[in-house]
């Protein structure tokens, strides 16, 4: 961390600093410039609020060196995490594309759709039983009888299963079910969630706040992280900007940014990054392109009669069309699908 | 147009708004719902400005229908536009790529990375002469100067030059040197510029602003078609959001948004888009996978001595790879390169 003094700081307000830096055990370097004096704290600074220097007169700001994030960060782990999902591989060369339909809705809906994405060339399985739905008047999906349901269409076809939890009470019930446990964007700083997840023995997907910046998405993953549960799966799925034409903004900047960042594997999810059926198969490859890991889309065989998010899923035969593209697009980029 | 009444909206009220639509020699259509009525305005709603109505006692708001540009729309026009410029036709299936420095700053410069760009496959010099700068101490570019060293650059290579002009009265200056005139991200909406720039012969890059909506940037090229010139290619740099890992926030779902709304060729631009020049290769893949048309690229021989946006800018061997990956994306979506 560099404490920056204020211009007009005094020599009495520089040793305060000073004093309060090494009565923490750190070792204060000074640098006397011809504006002004910073002050170079040395030692992992990552446990220290910097509020304590903040107040301490003469001093104007501080600034960070060190990553906030640890476990997480490509520094402490400067391979690519690649873990193994009843037999699917994530992290790796090979993409993990993971497909179904927003909630589940009846036993025909879901299995229908499993055979399709199976079909297509899909790895897992996605559908909500537990759905967090803007309105209290909307569709709040099917619960443990969505699980239930999940849990035959993964007898049926085989794929393992990412469904969503909601609530810390609640994990223990969806991880008899799920595969992987999805923590939804807007229960990405729910802290007690996310240490319930952490407490776990199944990967987690970790989808991006809606708000919410990289820094703080790989924080709420060290949260995971430092609760003993090593696998987890980052996911971009768009933020909120002043555009308002698509619901949202997928920020494929992201991609390779964390990347750069994490050695975590991290997909994107298109269909909410978009909001728009027909924008999803173009901004699929777009992610792919930028160095995704794979993908969460939402397919539907009847989009029109869906309880929710009807806009964004498409068709199965819509989907078998993009894993074309997505299998053209893999090899160039030395990827495998 | 639909005019939406409040629900205690009276009768005389809905009949006063009835009538004023027929005074502006429109059809009004009314609907009589169970919660309220609305009444729908039939004819070219594009004329009517909404607050006659918004003022109106009874009138809750307005929702327009038609989008309001109509030159740079694909309703008037299905078919894509490809703008032809020495041989080159963009907007067509082959991608184009414009690239070279920020800033021209010297003979040398220029003419070094005019020639390693052309021989990597770029098809347009790009090169500032006039320089929008955040702070007016920053250098400024080299004004004329800079447009003698581009037609230079030109005369060299062959490669056709795109440079940006900031005021409606250096138009007729920049023509005379630019084969493509750029109107910059902060005069997106210099309605004097743009009124400018439509009444010459000369085709215009015209850049998103960082903080204006697509509907915003097909407006402003609307402003240039309606004075007389067409040939108007739009450019995707990056928006302003709350994230602060990239410089901006790239929105690449606006390309296959664009590119349903508008019939006029789409670039991206990722070396503003991401601000990180490790970030513009994945991003350059990203951009073309989701439907792009080209790309518009910063190269700098040394890009730690350049004069402004040294920490985007591609070494020119970096942009011979960027080349090479771009090329197997472009034939995996059905593009060349």
């Amino acid at each position: 961390m560099i404490i920056v003094m204020r211009s007009g700081a005094t020599a009495q307000q520089v040793a305060a600093v000073v004093r309060r830096v090494e009565s923490m055990g750190f070792r204060a370097h000074l640098s006397e410039g011809e504006e002004r004096t910073i002050i170079g704290v040395i030692g992992d600074e990552r446990p220290i609020d910097p509020g304590i220097f903040e107040l301490m007169e003469g001093v104007e700001r501080t600034v960070p060196i060190l990553r906030p994030f640890k476990l997480a960060s490509r520094d402490f782990h400067p391979q690519d995490s690649v873990f193994s999902i009843n037999g699917v591989t994530i992290g790796g060369k090979k993409l993990c594309i993971m497909a179904g339909p927003c909630a589940v809705e009846s036993r025909q809906q879901i299995l229908e759709v499993a055979h399709a994405v199976k079909e297509a060339g899909a790895h897992v399985l996605r559908g909500g039983a537990f759905k967090p739905r803007t309105s209290p008047y909307s569709f709040q999906g099917l619960g443990l009888r969505g699980l239930e349901l999940l849990a035959e269409a993964r007898e049926e076809t085989g794929l393992p299963v990412v469904t969503e939890v909601m609530a810390p009470e609640a994990v223990s019930m969806v991880a008899r079910y799920a595969d992987i446990l999805q923590i939804g964007t807007r229960n990405m700083q729910n802290f007690a969630l996310l240490q319930a997840v952490g407490q776990v023995n199944k990967p987690v997907l970790l989808k991006r706040g809606m708000m919410s910046t990289i820094e703080e998405l790989l924080m709420a993953a060290e949260y995971i992280l430092a609760n003993g549960n090593s696998r987890v799966i980052l996911c971009e799925r768009g933020i909120r900007t002043f555009e308002k034409y698509t619901r949202n903004t997928l920020d494929i900047n992201a991609i390779p940014a964390i990347k750069q960042l994490t050695h975590l594997p991290v997909i994107a999810d298109p269909s909410q990054g978009t909001g728009k059926w027909d924008l999803v198969v173009p901004v699929s490859r777009a992610c792919i392109a930028a160095g995704a890991d794979g993908l969460i889309i939402e397919v539907h065989p009847n989009p029109e009669e869906a309880l929710s998010d009807q806009a964004q899923q498409i068709r199965p035969e819509v989907f078998a069309k993009l894993m074309e593209d997505l299998r053209a697009l893999a090899g160039p980029l030395g990827r495998e699908l | 147009m639909i005019v939406v009444m409040k629900q205690d909206a009276t009768v005389s009220e809905i009949g006063a708004v009835i009538a004023k639509v027929q005074e502006l020699g429109l059809h009004p259509h009314p609907i009589y719902g169970e919660m309220r009525t609305v009444v729908a305005i039939v004819g070219e709603e594009r004329v009517i400005n909404p607050e006659v109505f918004e003022v109106m006692p009874g009138v809750e708001r307005i929702m327009p229908v038609l989008h309001p540009f109509k030159l740079a729309s694909r309703d008037s026009k299905p078919e894509p536009s490809i703008i032809s410029l020495n041989g080159l036709r963009i907007g067509g299936r082959q991608l184009i790529l414009m690239a070279g420095p920020c800033s021209v700053e010297s003979r040398s410069q220029l003419l070094e990375t005019a020639h390693a760009v052309k021989e990597a496959g770029a098809h347009i010099l790009r090169g500032g002469a006039f320089k929008p700068r955040t702070s007016p101490y920053s250098f400024q570019g080299l004004g004329e100067k800079g447009l003698e060293l581009l037609a230079e650059a030109r005369e060299e290579t062959g490669l056709p030059i795109v440079t940006e002009v900031m005021t409606p009265e250096t138009v007729q200056l920049v023509a005379r040197y630019a084969d493509i005139l750029q109107v910059g991200a902060r005069n997106m909406q210099n309605y004097g510029l743009l009124h400018a720039v439509g009444e010459s012969q000369k085709p215009v890059l015209l850049k998103r602003g960082m903080m204006s909506t697509i509907e915003e940037l097909l407006m402003s090229a609307e402003y240039i078609m309606s004075h007389g010139n067409y040939r108007v290619i739009l450019c995707e740099r990056g928006i302003r959001t709350f994230e602060r890992a990239t410089r901006f926030t790239f929105d690449l779902n606006a390309i296959p948004v664009i590119k349903q709304l508008s019939h006029l060729p789409v670039i991206a631009d990722p070396s503003h888009g991401t601000g990180r020049w490790e970030l513009v290769n994945p991003m350059a893949r990203a951009a073309v996978a989701a439907g792009a048309d080209g790309l518009i690229i910063e190269v700098h021989p040394r890009p730690e001595e350049a004069l402004s946006d040294g920490p985007q800018a591609l070494k020119p061997e970096k942009f011979a790879q960027l080349v090479r990956d771009v090329r197997r994306v472009a034939e995996a979506v059905d593009r060349t390169l």
